[in-house]
Formats: C-alpha cells, structure tokens, sequence
C-alpha cells in the first residue's frame, strides 16, 4: 500500500494517481457549502498527456500518491525514433520515444540537463530547463535599426524548434528561448 | 495583507456602520467566549478550556432580541477550525444583524440595500440581486433530486456554484439544512448570498419554538458523534429566552468575502491582517 493523501495535504504540485494514470495538482480551493460538508475543488493535469481535468473531493476522502520519480540527467542524442538521456553520476543511460515528448523535443539542446520522469520505474516524459540557448540556423535577413515593437518573423533553431524573433535577429546567432512560453527572451553573446 | 485593500475595507465597514445607524440598529457587543459554540454538524470550534471562540454571535444574539431590543447589529471577530483557503481563514470578520417583527423578505431588501451601500463606498455603482430558488438552480445545473447529502452538496459545489457568477439571492433551502431557521411551505425558510460564485451572507427567518429548537440541537449532535466530532453543548440560556424572542429574522455576513467580491482581491488574506 503506498502513501495517500488527505484532503489538507493538498497543494500545487501534488502527484496523485487516478485511474488513468499519474496526475500533478495545479489547482486547489477549499470550499463549504453554507450547511454542509467541506470541499475541495482541484484541477489536475495529467503529466503524459497535459490533459487538466476538474474534480471535487470532500474532506476525509483520500488520492493515492502517484508511483513517480524524477531524475536529473543530461540529454545526449536522438537516434530517429528515441530520444536518449543519461545520468551523469552512475553514466546510466534510458531512452523515451519521441511521440510521448512531441512538445518538448524541439527544444532539447545537446549536453542540456532535464528532468525525466519515471512512472512505476519507466522513464515517461521530461521537464525541460526553464531557458536553452540555441542557434539560428535559418531567419531572413536581419533588418538593422528595426526596433519596432511588436514586429516579428519566425527563425529556426539548431535544436529543430521554430520561434518568433524580431526584425533584426540574423542567421549564426544564438538566441536565448524560454522553454516555458516557448518565446524569445534575448540574444547571446558568442 | 494589503494597504490599498485595507482601505477599501475601512471604507465599506464606515459605511455599513453608517447604513445601521440611519436604519435604527442598535450596535452590540456578545461575548466572543462562550459555553456553546453552534448547531451545525459541520462546524469545528476553537477551545479554550472548557469553553470555546465563537463560530458566530448568533445564540447570544437572540437573547439580546429577547431582551426587547429590535434592531440590532454586531460586527466581530469569528472563529472557525479546519477552515483554510482562499476564501476561508481561521479567524475572520463576521457583520450579524437581526430584525424583530421581520423574515426573510425584508432582509432581502435589507441585505441589497447594504451591499449597494458598500459597493458606492468604495466608488462602484450600487448591485441588484437576482432572486433564485435553490430548485431552480439544480434543475438549471441538469441535478437530479437525492436524498444523499453528500451528493446533494457535490452537485452544489461541482454545478451550481461556479454557474453563480451573477449577484444572486438563493432561497427556499430543503428542511434537513434547516439549522436555526424554520420552516414554511416544505422549505428551511432561509437564504443565502452569493457575489462572483461565492457565498458571502446567510440569512434564516428564526425558529421561535424551543421545543423544536432542542430537537435540532439533538439531530446535530447525534450527527457529530457519527462523524467522531464531540457534540456541542445544547445553549440552554437560549432555549430559555426563546419563547420571549420576537418573530425576527437574522443574517450573518462575511466582511471579508464582501471586501474581496467588491475590490476583486483572489485571497483572503489581501483582506485581512495576518
């Protein structure tokens, strides 16, 4: 029997386990109707498909914690079909196949740490690092003094993602993306 | 905790005391330890000693009704345990006031009133209040009827509620969420108040029997002790006073919620200080 939670150990983040699969807590509101039963209103986010869905737990009820696990480790290649990733303390090596990290694939950089997740002991998903610096493999040509708020055009990146970028960002440039919002922060000096 | 909050909720409780005022109520001051803390099953007291914090002014309150006065109003601390989120703090601010000789009609017109009052106080346009049946609200929500109180209250939570968006009034509550109030045609004659989904005041045409009023403390005990809660002493100073009450109707407000509805602060704790 692994460990459960109560209703008031209920915070973002929590790992929780439904029928379905593992869960991570993005939301939660205690509520209490006048006359009756106290409540919590969640909204959980499946953590292999990012589907949220909305459920209602009563005080006294319990989740069962999810069988995960996450460990640090670097990305090194992908091989076509799996995206391959070791642990840089035992050297120990695990692949996930792309379609379960098609968001986050793009932006994975060589030699960059992730986190993995494990579900029941097998290496699911990754979260990326908040930021990567990659570059520019393809943008029309930058326009000098072009500073105009809001003007963009899209760039390819050396990791294989596709961001917007201002006017005046040239090809062999290394940009800065926040892999968060998937946007532009800044560009790096080489 | 806030400053510029703060200040909105100087300006509306100014203002409601000036609302009572104009209105002859009578401000009063009930201990805030007392023998008996409430009949309400689902409602967890503070200790102190044999004794506890109030979870509202409501029995001492009543006596006060009994005494002759009429028109009175209290604005304090309450205290409820187990109760922490977003829109609950362990300590908050209750606004109670009770009018003799009046049900639950005029206090709809009352608690409308007030709340304009603080909504212009704070430089909003004053509110109406839809008025709304709690079967209407289920049968809109696609709830079936049950008798199972746990289900009835998740369909309220998971349905009605966030659908409750509109300044509404919600009345005609079913006999077993009674508490104190009485009955009339089938129905708890009571309501409740609900700004942006949140319930933030809940009123009861007061239940003049002490024969019944016993009862009730007797049903919400014995559904204590089936919940593992220790039951709360019956308040007898009120079941003695009680055939004096006048017929009346009272209501219990939280300042807090009022403040955050108003101003559009998302925590409690903007509203207060901690």
């Amino acid at each position: 029997m692994g460990r459960t939670y109560q209703t008031s150990d209920f915070r973002n983040g929590l790992k929780v386990e439904l029928d379905n699969g593992p869960y991570t807590m993005v939301y939660f509101q205690f509520v209490k109707p006048g006359k009756g039963t106290a409540f919590t209103r969640t909204k959980l986010k499946h953590m292999l498909t990012g589907n949220v869905i909305e459920r209602t737990y009563r005080t006294g009820e319990t989740l069962p914690a999810a069988d995960v696990e996450e460990e640090t480790m670097q990305y090194l290649y992908n091989d076509g079909e799996d995206y391959h990733f070791m642990n840089e303390e035992t050297y120990e090596q695990v692949a996930i196949r792309a379609d379960a990290i098609k968001e986050e694939a793009p932006f994975l950089v060589e030699n960059d740490k992730v986190d993995v997740l494990y579900y029941k002991g097998n290496p699911v998903n990754i979260t990326l690092p908040n930021f990567i610096e990659s570059e520019v493999t393809y943008c029309e040509p930058g326009v000098r003094g072009n500073t105009a708020q809001g003007a963009t055009k899209s760039a390819t990146l050396a990791c294989g993602a596709t961001v917007n970028v201002p006017l005046f960002i040239d090809q062999g440039e290394i940009l800065k993306i926040d892999t968060r919002t998937k946007e532009y922060v800044g560009r790096v000096q080489k | 905790m806030n400053p510029q909050r703060l200040r909105q909720r100087a300006a509306i409780i100014r203002a409601l005391r000036g609302w009572f005022d104009q209105h002859g109520y009578l401000e009063i001051h009930t201990p805030v330890i007392v023998d008996s803390p409430a009949l309400e099953e689902h409602l967890e007291a503070v200790p102190v000693g044999q004794q506890f914090l109030h979870t509202s002014p409501e029995f001492a309150m009543k006596r006060v009704l009994a005494s002759g006065l009429c028109r009175i109003y209290q604005i304090g601390p309450c205290f409820r345990e187990e109760e922490v989120g977003v829109h609950h703090a362990r300590e908050f601010t209750m606004l109670e006031w009770y009018r003799a000789g009046a049900g639950t009609a005029e206090l709809m017109d009352d608690v409308e009133s007030i709340i304009s009052t603080a909504a212009v106080a704070i430089g909003l346009p004053a509110l109406t209040l839809s008025r709304r049946t709690v079967d209407s609200l289920r049968a809109e929500a696609g709830l079936q009827d049950t008798l199972n109180e746990v289900e009835w209250f998740r369909g309220w939570v998971e349905k009605v509620e966030p659908a409750l968006l509109e300044p509404t009034i919600v009345y005609n509550y079913p006999t077993w969420q009674a508490a104190l109030a009485r009955e009339r045609n089938g129905s708890a004659d009571r309501f409740e108040v609900y700004l942006g989904g949140i319930e933030i005041a809940n009123c009861f045409a007061e239940e003049g029997c002490a024969d019944t009023l016993r009862q009730r403390f007797e049903q919400s005990n014995a559904k204590r002790r089936a919940m593992d809660r220790t039951p709360h002493p019956v308040d007898e100073p009120l079941l003695a006073a009680t055939p004096t009450m006048p017929r009346c109707a009272g209501i219990a407000m939280g300042i807090e919620r009022l403040v955050m509805a108003l101003t559009g602060a998302e925590n409690i704790a903007d509203v207060q200080v901690r």
